[in-house]
């Protein structure tokens, strides 16, 4: 079980002499075994912006949920998506109604913290069976103090969250029924915080020091500008680069002259794009990079602010995308791929009216561009034709609304890292280095 | 890829009879491949030997033979039909393998015809487990250390490999693991292999280590042409490995696997799936071992399956639609997606926010004698599905729709080792802890029952799975599940007395929902209250029984929701109107109603909501003909624009198929459960005569509660005949006051509530004498007794009590039996057929050869036959259809029985003479007179033979010769203007073969010895040696026919019978089974052994005239194939 505690990407990779050692939201599990908690029961109650209100259990941490209330409809992968920052702000339900069925297990999560303001399902398991076990959703929660409600009619949740759009909502004990109810009233949008600065790093680290890939040649470098970075998109690119895990909003020319990268990477994150904090900070280093003609990937966030660099804008969806089961079409070879999805927003093609315009370009005008490199959309939703994917013509980079690291979901996607790969590896073989080649 | 424009005419394949292994799934499967092709502008050519399908119903196929399934009689086809493809993957097995066979000869290449869906090498390399093992090397998937083998040295051989028992034992090529196992021992290990070897299309076998306790986990996979792959649904058996995933309660989607694990299969899925180069659906099976992550592949069946029906019933997803789309060239994301509607694409994975959970449907409530115990090879008929919010609803759904006469897990007791019908005092004493370990360690038929109760005496967790192997997570749930029904035990008046405890209509709602969403039934409810009352819930008095727990539920508004199976969670608004029932703890009280207006009908009213009841799981005595009947109904109803909303919990039926009826509701066919419907639905009707006995037996409890569903707003009725008239028709006494009424003639019978009645009616009767318990359907129970010592032996085991009586009958010796399917208005009767039975009277009828028109009997019987039919239709009041046997004894006409609902002849009737009986009925039971339709003309010119199919193979320690018990799993059909050559086709659909040369071996009893001579005379001509006993011998060389005798088995002495037969040397056997003595044994012996070695055997003298006849019809070639002719209304 040691083996598996924290989180250490590049361990055992060629070259690595000093892996990187961080932690795991479940090492919390690990660590806490004697500390008792008090957990939240009885009674509770969820209440909707749109007045509904849903009786449940509560469970998980004894404190108020509140937040943006999304679903997601994955019938698997609950850790993942517990810890997944982009569900930042946001009071998760699942639509799969036994949630937990196989507990939490070591050295799987997605980052170090449990995101999601509240959950909300329909039956939580006591007694999760699985051989990597270490506890249960419910210990999961309370150690890292989020609320949860169970018994709650979840379908009928669905159907409003459908119907009305992502909606506000609180939830908490039965007594306080009629104060949450007004505390509800005075409730801001989540998107108007900066949650992304709330997820990342504030410092840059540089994991897979020293990695070699085939032929004992060095990885080339990149920087992964982490709003919300994913543990699984680091293991994949740390199978390929060295990775310098980055803050959202370090400017380019510190990554090109200090750290000399050969290549740039922006995550996926929660909230708004468009939002003025540490995601426009992002978008202005993944602008700066196209403009370098690096090799940029973007995933989810990354491909919206790619997006907006590029002088595209993007929009809020209804409910959003968020699940394992999204086909999404490869517009020039036609293949569709089951992709893992966790997005609300969405990137509006040009020359095309967005589905439901976003409040900011109203009141301020369509995003300037950072970057004059113009896009095309490769990949849609198969469903809703909305944008999945955009490759930035005559550059060496794309980007894609969904997560080709899957975790949770299915691995269809994933040779879009190899696709990655190869990109940057032409890059350096044809244009020679930014930096420390020669090696080759 | 779009839609292939060089193929205009498809042949499509079905799967012939329901039979042990291959039921009504691809009757569901071959039915949306022709509807979905004929949408698309295909011409559809159908071939199915099965009368009782939709997919052969006129209205499906452009062109249909109902012929034998068999390599030269499809080829024969092809050539006279000509089309550019054929497609074989909706057929199971049975048209894989035919179309492997056509392939392999070259017929299809010499005729042009190209296999579409998958291809030749797809089929071999999924299929010969040889390659099927190189396969998955080459793909780097782990597979079990096995070896394929073609002869027992081979396999011994294999063994010594392996190295360590248990074996598994897996034939290639055959159907629900046919002639498989598991043997411990290397004497075991070759009797399996031999039979294994035998039964494989290519005589191999595959010798396999086992995997015992790993998990067993299924993915239903969909790829087409363009390489888009999907996962429509996974499953988990909750049984571990070791036993067919037919044969497993299986749980879906997965609950066990993490999504790491999840994603390692189903990346092992895709990446099989496309080194086969599957274009369609298909199934991969893994065993996944829980405690280290490892899996194996097991197999691929590179078909739809069994599974795919039930994955497409548990999401919605309609596989057999798109896998033909995909045969003819579409892509999955040029596919909408059905259930969901515009704005969404077939190429997605289906996500669920529910359970579900199927429970296959054993016959050994039937089959007393046969042996139990559940293995790699399949003995179930059929299965039920269930879907919950939780995975305790679904489980004691599904239990509910198993129909057992259990509706819920009960304590088990000693009566359960037996029969389980009551038997007072062995009801008294709980069932022995050490019994109770032997159920939970041998996997049988009542294992789930097991697992229940071992929580239910409070044995922990690893205990059980110490025992059992079972994933602890279900464990788990069977445990919480008896907690929840030890806490409404202990609040119940019984288990205290009364003191402090409470009677049903003291529950308070917070109780009502957390038991009901809990899962349990209001019958459950009752029962556990009154602490499991040894005489069962029937008889709780008023205010303690299941209408009280429903008053108190109704009283606080507590009703269920109705969940839409729409395939993504809600996330899309979706069309598809295909339901099931839950209680959520929390949910809203009051009914759920249909939110949806009425349509107008055709009579510019609004349409009426008519609910027809299905027929639950296939069973014997209950197979797809009552399927047929629903569905027939519900097109009946929809074409005069009314809405046919239907109720049936079995995955694999048309019916089941959500676009088959307005509103499919998935549910168990309970009284509770039906009630509730009708209330949501605001019904105007229900119709209960098509779905088999299952359905008409709700009939009275429904009138019952009737006036309560009224208060709460319903104002509904019982379309058609009426509760009093099913129970005029149905109870004996009843019957027979009617029949002395208008003068129809009955056997002599009396009844009897005690032993002591029962002898004496006997008695009075005269031996030998036709005994059954009342009320039942299939002939349960049902023997033919000629002494005391019988019958004392029959009562024993019989349960009696005042409200069950025993029936004895006259038995009509050597009487002619009919049936007669018929439809009245109540003014006037339609009869669809007189059928005469081959066998002659004391053979059930379902288990009967038959053939319209009578060949035997006289124009004034049967004008007496169509009299006394109208008669009954007309003085019962039927309104609707009915089915009534008749006997012919000296050219006297007797009534047997009346069943006031459809029958299980009614397909073939409507598919020998072209009248829609089903159809017609439903259209009058909701209001039409006979004189308002318009009857299509009847079909003349031909004979048409219905021919029975029996599971003897499957199920070991059941006597394979029929009797007045129905034993047959389904039927087949064949058809010529020769009565000889209608027989034969029929012979040949049933699978078993028609000899033309070879050796006969004779054994009759004493009766027969001088009736036979002519038979054994006919085949002395056509050319068979004929071997015999001493008796039946000499009876023969007494007419001058030369005959070998063999010693009777009993002597012990060689040659005898059996070795004959194991020496090939008999290619048909011809025993009419004596009553007594030790001619019983070596019968059955000889018997059992005919069906191992798949020879041919008949048991009566009139089956064995007409075996003469068929094979000399097919010395002369097998019969041209005849196009079905029948249309029904346009």
């Amino acid at each position: 079980m040691k083996a598996a505690h924290g989180f250490s990407p590049g361990s055992g990779q060629r070259g690595v002499s000093n892996p990187y050692s961080g932690v795991d939201a479940a090492d919390l599990l690990l660590d806490s075994a004697d500390t008792e908690l008090t957990s939240a029961t009885g009674r509770g109650v969820l209440l909707l912006a749109d007045g509904s209100r849903h009786e449940g259990i509560l469970f998980g941490a004894p404190i108020i949920g509140e937040g943006e209330l999304v679903f997601t409809t994955g019938m698997s992968g609950f850790q993942e998506s517990l810890t997944d920052p982009s569900f930042a702000g946001q009071v998760l339900t699942f639509t799969w109604p036994l949630l937990g069925n196989y507990g939490v297990a070591p050295g799987i999560s997605e980052s170090s913290a449990v995101w999601p303001r509240g959950v909300v399902c329909r039956e939580w398991i006591d007694h999760p069976d699985h051989r990597n076990c270490i506890g249960s959703v419910h210990d999961f929660l309370l150690a890292h103090n989020v609320p949860g409600i169970t018994a709650v009619d979840t379908r009928a949740v669905t159907r409003r969250v459908r119907e009305h759009g992502v909606i506000l909502c609180m939830f908490g004990p039965l007594e306080q029924e009629e104060e949450m109810r007004n505390r509800l009233e005075g409730m801001t949008s989540p998107d108007l915080e900066d949650l992304v600065d709330d997820v990342s790093r504030d410092d840059a680290v540089l994991l897979n020091e020293g990695a070699k890939g085939n032929g004992g040649i060095p990885m080339p470098r990149i920087a992964a500008l982490d709003c919300g970075i994913k543990h699984n998109i680091l293991r994949e690119l740390c199978k390929r680069f060295e990775v310098l895990w980055t803050p959202p909003d370090l400017a380019f020319d510190t990554l090109l002259d200090e750290y000399q990268i050969d290549a740039l990477f922006c995550s996926n994150g929660p909230g708004d794009p468009a939002h003025a904090g540490k995601a426009f900070a992002s978008r202005e280093t993944l602008a700066a990079g196209l403009e370098t003609k690096i090799p940029v990937m973007g995933i989810c966030l990354g491909h919206q602010l790619l997006g907006l660099a590029t002088g595209l804008e993007t929009y809020k969806l209804r409910y959003g995308h968020r699940g394992a089961n999204q086909p999404v079409v490869d517009l020039v070879t036609g293949k569709v791929s089951i992709t893992s999805q966790n997005h609300g927003f969405a990137v509006n093609p040009r020359d095309t009216e967005p589905l439901a315009p976003h409040p900011i370009w109203q009141s301020q005008g369509a995003p300037e561009a950072l970057s004059d490199a113009p896009t095309e959309v490769r990949f849609v939703n198969a469903n809703d034709r909305t944008v999945e994917g955009l490759d930035v013509i005559g550059r060496p980079a794309f980007s894609v609304q969904y997560h080709p690291e899957a975790a949770p979901g299915p691995h269809d996607a994933a040779p879009l890292f190899d696709r990655f790969s190869e990109i940057v590896a032409k890059e350096m073989q044809d244009e020679l280095p930014l930096s420390k080649r020669g090696v080759a | 890829m779009p839609r292939r424009e060089d193929i205009q005419r498809i042949m499509i394949l079905g799967s012939g009879p329901i039979k042990i292994g291959q039921a009504a799934e691809f009757d569901f499967s071959g039915s949306q491949a022709c509807r979905a092709l004929r949408a698309d502008g295909f011409e559809v050519i159908l071939v199915n030997s099965n009368p009782a399908t939709i997919q052969n119903d006129p209205e499906m196929a452009d062109r249909i033979y109902i012929e034998p399934l068999l390599p030269d009689v499809v080829r024969r086809i092809l050539e006279i039909e000509k089309p550019d493809a054929l497609l074989a993957g909706m057929g199971g097995q049975t048209a894989l393998n035919l179309a492997s066979a056509l392939a392999h000869d070259g017929s299809l290449a010499r005729l042009g015809v190209e296999l579409i869906g998958s291809n030749l090498a797809t089929i071999d390399e999924a299929e010969d487990r040889d390659l099927f093992k190189q396969v998955c090397e080459e793909v780097d998937l782990p597979v079990a250390d096995a070896h394929a083998c073609s002869s027992i040295e081979e396999v011994l051989l294999a063994a010594e490999r392996i190295g360590q028992f248990p074996l598994l034992i897996r034939p290639a090529f055959t159907l629900g693991g046919l002639g498989g196992g598991m043997a411990w021992n290397r004497g075991e290990l070759v009797e399996i292999a031999s039979q294994g070897i035998l039964h494989s299309q290519i005589g191999q076998v595959l010798i396999e280590e086992s995997i015992l306790g790993w998990q067993e986990h299924e993915y239903e996979v969909m790829r087409d042409a363009a390489d888009n792959c999907i996962i429509v649904c996974t499953m988990e058996n909750i049984d571990p490995m070791g036993i067919h995933t037919g044969e497993s309660v299986v749980v879906a989607p997965q609950q066990t696997l993490s999504d790491r694990d999840h994603q390692m299969l189903r990346d092992a899925s895709l990446r099989l799936i496309r080194r086969l180069d599957i274009k369609g659906g298909c199934n991969v099976q893994f065993a996944f071992n829980q405690q280290t992550g490892e899996f194996v592949v097991i197999e691929v069946n590179p078909r739809v399956s069994r599974s795919s029906a039930l994955a497409s019933k548990a999401t919605g997803y309609p596989i057999a639609r798109m896998a033909a789309l995909i045969a003819v060239g579409y892509t999955l994301d040029e596919l909408p997606n059905p259930i969901t509607g515009e704005g969404t694409t077939a190429a997605f994975e289906p996500t669920l926010d529910y359970c579900v959970v199927k429970i296959p449907r054993w016959p050994f409530d039937k089959f007393r004698t046969a042996d139990r115990t559940l293995g790699t090879s399949m003995k179930s008929t059929g299965e039920v599905m269930a879907i919950g919010r939780c995975f305790e609803e679904a489980f004691l759904k599904a239990w509910a729709s198993l129909e057992y006469g259990k509706p819920h897990p009960r304590p088990l007791t000693l009566a359960d080792t037996s029969e389980g019908e009551g038997m007072g005092e062995r009801a008294e004493t709980p069932l022995p802890d050490e019994t109770l370990e032997h159920w939970l360690r041998v996997a049988t038929d009542r294992r789930m029952g097991a697992l229940y109760e071992a929580f239910r005496r409070g044995w922990s967790i690893e205990r059980v799975r110490e025992i059992t192997s079972i994933t602890r997570w279900f464990l788990h749930k069977f445990q919480r599940m008896a907690a929840t029904d030890n806490e409404v035990r202990s609040a119940g008046w019984a288990s205290q007395d009364g003191e402090g405890g409470i009677e049903p209509s003291e529950i308070s709602a917070a109780q009502m929902r957390r038991w009901k969403s809990a899962g349990m039934s209001d019958a459950h409810i009752c029962d556990a209250l009154a602490d499991y009352p040894v005489h069962g819930l029937n008889l709780l008095p008023e205010g303690r029984g299941e209408d009280a727990v429903m008053r108190c539920r109704h009283s606080h508004s507590i009703h269920p929701v109705y969940r839409m199976v729409d395939s993504c969670a809600a996330e899309f608004a979706a069309i598809t109107p295909y339901y099931y029932s839950t209680y959520e703890p929390h949910g809203l009280p009051g009914v759920d109603s249909v939110p949806q207006k009425r349509r107008i009908a055709a009579d510019g009213d609004p349409a009426r909501r008519l609910v027809v009841l299905g027929s639950g799981p296939i069973r014997i005595g209950q197979g797809i003909e009552f399927d047929y009947g629903c569905v027939h109904a519900v097109q009946a109803i929809r074409e005069v624009g009314h809405e046919a909303i239907i109720i049936n919990n079995n995955p694999e039926t048309v019916s089941t198929d959500f676009d088959t009826s307005d509103r499919l509701y998935f549910d168990p066919l309970t009284l509770e459960s039906v009630a509730e419907v009708l209330l949501r639905e605001d019904a105007d009707g229900i119709l209960l005569q098509f779905g088999g006995q299952t359905a008409i037996n709700l009939a009275l409890p429904l009138d019952a509660r009737m006036a309560h569903l009224n208060t709460l707003g319903l104002e509904m009725s019982l379309e058609g005949t009426s509760p009093d008239a099913v129970d005029e028709a149905s109870d004996r006494e009843r019957f027979e006051a009617f029949s002395k009424r208008v003068g129809l003639r009955m056997p002599n019978g009396l009844t009897g509530s005690t032993p002591e009645e029962v002898r004496a009616a006997a008695h009075e009767i005269g031996f030998p004498v036709l005994i059954r318990p009342s009320y039942v359907l299939g002939g349960r129970g049902m023997e033919i007794l000629t002494n005391d010592d019988q019958l004392d032996a029959y009562m024993r085991e019989a349960y009696i009590a005042p409200d069950k009586p025993l029936l004895c009958d006259e038995y009509l010796g050597h009487a002619i039996e009919l049936d007669v399917d018929a439809v009245s208005d109540g003014e006037q009767v339609l009869i669809g057929a007189i059928m005469e039975h081959l066998e002659e009277a004391g053979i059930h009828s379902g288990d009967s050869t038959c053939f319209i028109p009578p060949q035997n009997v006289s124009e004034e019987v049967l004008a007496q036959v169509e009299e006394w039919t109208t008669k009954i239709g007309i003085g019962l009041k039927i309104i609707g259809c009915f089915n009534i046997q008749f006997a012919i004894c000296d050219e006297k006409l007797y009534v047997l029985e009346v069943n006031p609902r459809g029958s299980r002849t009614f397909p073939f009737v409507a598919k020998s003479t072209g009248i829609p009986l089903a159809r017609i009925a439903a259209r009058v039971a909701i209001g039409s007179r006979l004189s308002d339709l318009e009857i299509p003309e009847r079909t003349t010119g031909l004979v048409c033979v219905k021919a029975p199919v029996f599971p003897f193979i499957k199920l070991r320690g059941l006597d394979p010769a029929p009797g007045p018990e129905m034993k047959s799993t389904g039927e087949v059909m064949g058809s010529d203007p020769d009565p000889a050559r209608a027989y034969l086709k029929a012979r040949l659909a049933t699978e078993l073969p028609v000899p033309t040369t070879g050796g006969v071996y004779i054994t009759v009893k004493d009766e027969d010895k001088e009736a036979i001579a002519d038979v054994a005379g006919r085949l002395i001509e056509l050319g068979f040696n004929l071997h015999a006993t001493p008796g039946t011998a000499y009876a023969l060389r007494a007419h001058g026919l030369t005959v070998e005798i063999a010693y009777r088995i009993a002597e012990r002495q060689h040659p005898d019978a059996l070795d004959l037969m194991r020496q090939g040397k008999i290619n048909l056997v011809l025993n009419t089974p004596s009553k007594s003595g030790g001619a019983v044994l070596d019968g059955n012996m000889m018997r059992r052994l005919a069906v191992e070695l798949n020879i041919p055997f008949v048991t009566t003298m009139s089956g064995a005239k007409m075996e003469v006849e068929a094979i000399a019809a097919a010395i002369d070639g097998i019969p041209e194939p005849h196009l079905l002719q029948v249309k029904y209304l346009d």
